[in-house]
């Protein structure tokens, strides 16, 4: 019994992490219909700015304030002057795609070339261990799962409850639509990106801080599991990223206790290959049809 | 000649036919067809894996140092056939998952993470093929003949390699300039037209699938013969996106084309990089190896999506484009 509640606690850990980044990757996805696969290189980019600044000095949370603001700042930048750009060339879904997995690796590999192949790790002490009965989770890994869940919670409540989560919504739906009914399409799609950065850049090095050893590769690894928590979910559905999350991220860690480690990551995609069988929109999709890219 | 200049243009032509029939199967989903196939990577593997097991003999060989499935003797080409065979087996079970329900960003999505699960599994399970160290010692067919010095027998490999590219050529050409070839681009151009014509689109994407899978088999066996080892690292998935970049580059749907970008793309890149004046720091030499492929396949996607080669488009005579009397619509497409 022990040894289950201190899987799930990882479990938390992990589904923490990929809800923050999970609801980054989709909630762009929802707005602009790009799947972005050059999301794990904006976390990787903005891991390595928090750590530049956390190895000449400051503290790791508030070098992960300005990575979340450069991760923002980039992802705003890789749209404005390459994809849309492309878009508005006439590059089509698919185009897009693999435009974002050429960005994905020029990033990754530019940083690579920079920083080169070793291991990098915070300094940032993991904090005193916390008891809860059988669960122990270090002051670090609590303030992941606070940051989680008071981001996901953000996002949602302005999803569904402000002016701009209605834009956003609207240009979800029927971008030209939205855009006749005077709804400033593509400030909203900007802004979609920028917050899909920033979570991304807050993913990132709560990702870092937790796994503790990290390369230029790294954020590139983990977008699989944050796709996977994602089209679980439902691919364009904030909610249902968080719980295909906790889904991944407790089947992973618990898997890794009972059964294997190495093949935990297999369990959380067999559990996504299986539930895409069933239900092959996913859990929360609202849409089961293929909209074209918003422009 | 001398021997090292014979091996290395050697190893250069190999690697030339064996991109080619790669590419070439993937241009059959992608370029084709239209099937995003993320995973295709691993079926230019799962040929390797199964060439090694059917040429390789019982692993308790060389004693014992590396474990995997099968483990038999077969005489030349009965692995390369066998992995064949596989790769068409392994597509089949795969489309039949994702091709059939799944909306096609999906399908791509699901591909990308069957083709990390599979890295995943090969390298935790040794028992399957040696884990993460890869089988080495894979037995080269043209080894074992008598008579011929260490250089022939290389180019009789080049030979083996040549032949099944020329032979995967003619059949593309075949495939393509057939009424079959015209269903597979409709279900590309406008699958509702294909459907209505009484054909059947999901059909044409799982036996492409297949077919693809298969070559890329072809290719991985003759690659692991050649280098005589085969190992994860070999096959990550973002070495699909290398084979996507060669059918652009090259021309989608032109079976020259793709021949030419995956010559120019999977050998001439990495080749180009080797003479560029920046030192020989292999991580930054391999980066940039990577940034090019990147940045070619948005130049090309930018200013030339047609590729160097174009597919040819068919002229149709006047009377069969002429919409027929009081048939509206005829002749538009959908975006």
């Amino acid at each position: 019994m022990a040894e289950l509640i201190s899987a799930v606690g990882f479990g938390v850990v992990t589904a923490a992490i990929l809800a923050i980044s999970a609801v980054g990757f989709t909630l762009q996805f929802s707005v602009t219909n790009v799947f972005n696969l050059a999301y794990g290189s904006v976390m990787t980019i903005s891991g390595f700015v928090a750590y530049w600044l956390n190895s000449s000095g400051l503290d790791i949370w508030l070098a992960m304030a300005v990575a979340a603001l450069a991760g923002g700042v980039l992802s705003v930048a890789i749209n404005e002057v390459i994809y849309e750009p492309f878009i508005r060339h006439g590059v089509n879904l698919f185009g897009m795609v693999i435009i974002t997995i050429s960005v994905g690796l020029i990033c990754d590999h530019a940083l690579q070339a920079i920083v080169g192949p070793s291991f990098f790790s915070y300094n940032a002490p993991a904090g005193k261990a916390l008891h809860f009965a059988d669960l122990v989770l270090t002051r670090q890994e609590l303030a992941i799962i606070a940051i989680a869940l008071v981001v996901t919670s953000l996002v949602q409540v302005a999803l569904q409850f402000t002016r701009l989560g209605r834009a956003m919504r609207g240009v979800s739906v029927n971008p030209s639509l939205a855009r006749a009914c005077g709804v400033p399409t593509r400030q909203v799609i900007a802004l979609a990106w920028f917050l899909s950065g920033v979570l991304a850049g807050i993913g990132g090095v709560a990702l870092f801080l937790d796994i503790s050893t990290f390369t230029a590769t790294t954020g590139s690894e983990f977008l699989i599991v944050i796709i996977a928590a994602a089209v679980l979910g439902g691919i364009g559905s904030p909610r249902g990223a968080v719980l295909g999350a906790l889904v991944v991220g407790i089947v992973t860690e618990v898997g890794a206790a009972y059964w294997n480690a190495e093949l935990k990551d297999v369990l959380a995609f067999s559990v996504l290959i299986l539930v895409l069988l069933v239900r092959p929109q996913g859990l929360f999709a609202q849409l089961a049809i293929e909209r074209a890219v918003a422009r | 000649m001398s021997a090292a200049t014979q091996y290395y243009l050697a190893t250069i032509l190999v690697y030339i036919a064996v991109n080619a029939i790669a590419a070439w199967g993937l241009d059959l989903q992608f370029g084709v067809t239209g099937v995003l196939n993320f995973a295709f990577v691993l079926f230019q593997a799962a040929g390797a894996y199964v060439a090694a097991m059917l040429s390789l003999g019982p692993s308790s060989a060389d004693g014992g140092f590396q474990r995997y499935l099968i483990g038999v003797h077969l005489p030349f080409p009965l692995p390369i056939l066998g992995a064949m065979l596989f790769g068409g087996v392994l597509s089949g079970l795969i489309g039949l998952i994702t091709l059939r329900r799944l909306r096609s960003d999906y399908q791509a999505m699901v591909m990308l993470v069957v083709s990390v699960v599979a890295t995943v599994v090969v390298e935790s399970v040794i028992s399957l093929a040696n884990g993460s160290a890869g089988l080495s010692l894979i037995p080269n067919p043209a080894d074992g003949l008598n008579g011929l010095t260490r250089q022939a027998q290389t180019w009789v490999f080049v030979a083996i390699c040549a032949v099944c590219t020329l032979i995967v050529g003619i059949l593309m050409y075949a495939l393509l300039y057939s009424p079959y070839g015209r269903v597979l681009r409709g279900t590309r151009e406008n699958e509702a037209a294909i459907e209505a014509m009484g054909r059947n689109a999901t059909a044409a994407r799982m036996q492409v699938f297949v077919l693809g899978g298969a070559l890329g088999a072809l290719s991985g066996a003759l690659l692991a013969e050649f280098i005589g080892a085969w190992a994860p690292s070999d096959w990550l998935y973002p070495e699909t996106f290398v084979f996507f970049t060669a059918v652009i580059v090259g021309g989608r749907g032109s079976v020259l084309g793709v021949a030419v970008g995956s010559a120019l793309v999977c050998v001439g890149v990495q080749q180009a990089v080797q003479y560029l004046p920046i030192g020989s720091d292999p991580t930054v030499l391999a980066s940039l190896e990577w940034i090019i492929t990147g940045l070619l396949t948005m130049l090309f996607l930018w200013a030339r999506p047609q590729g160097l080669l174009p597919e040819r488009r068919r002229r149709f005579t006047e009377t069969a484009t002429q919409p027929a009397e009081g048939s509206p619509g005829a002749g538009g497409g959908t975006g």
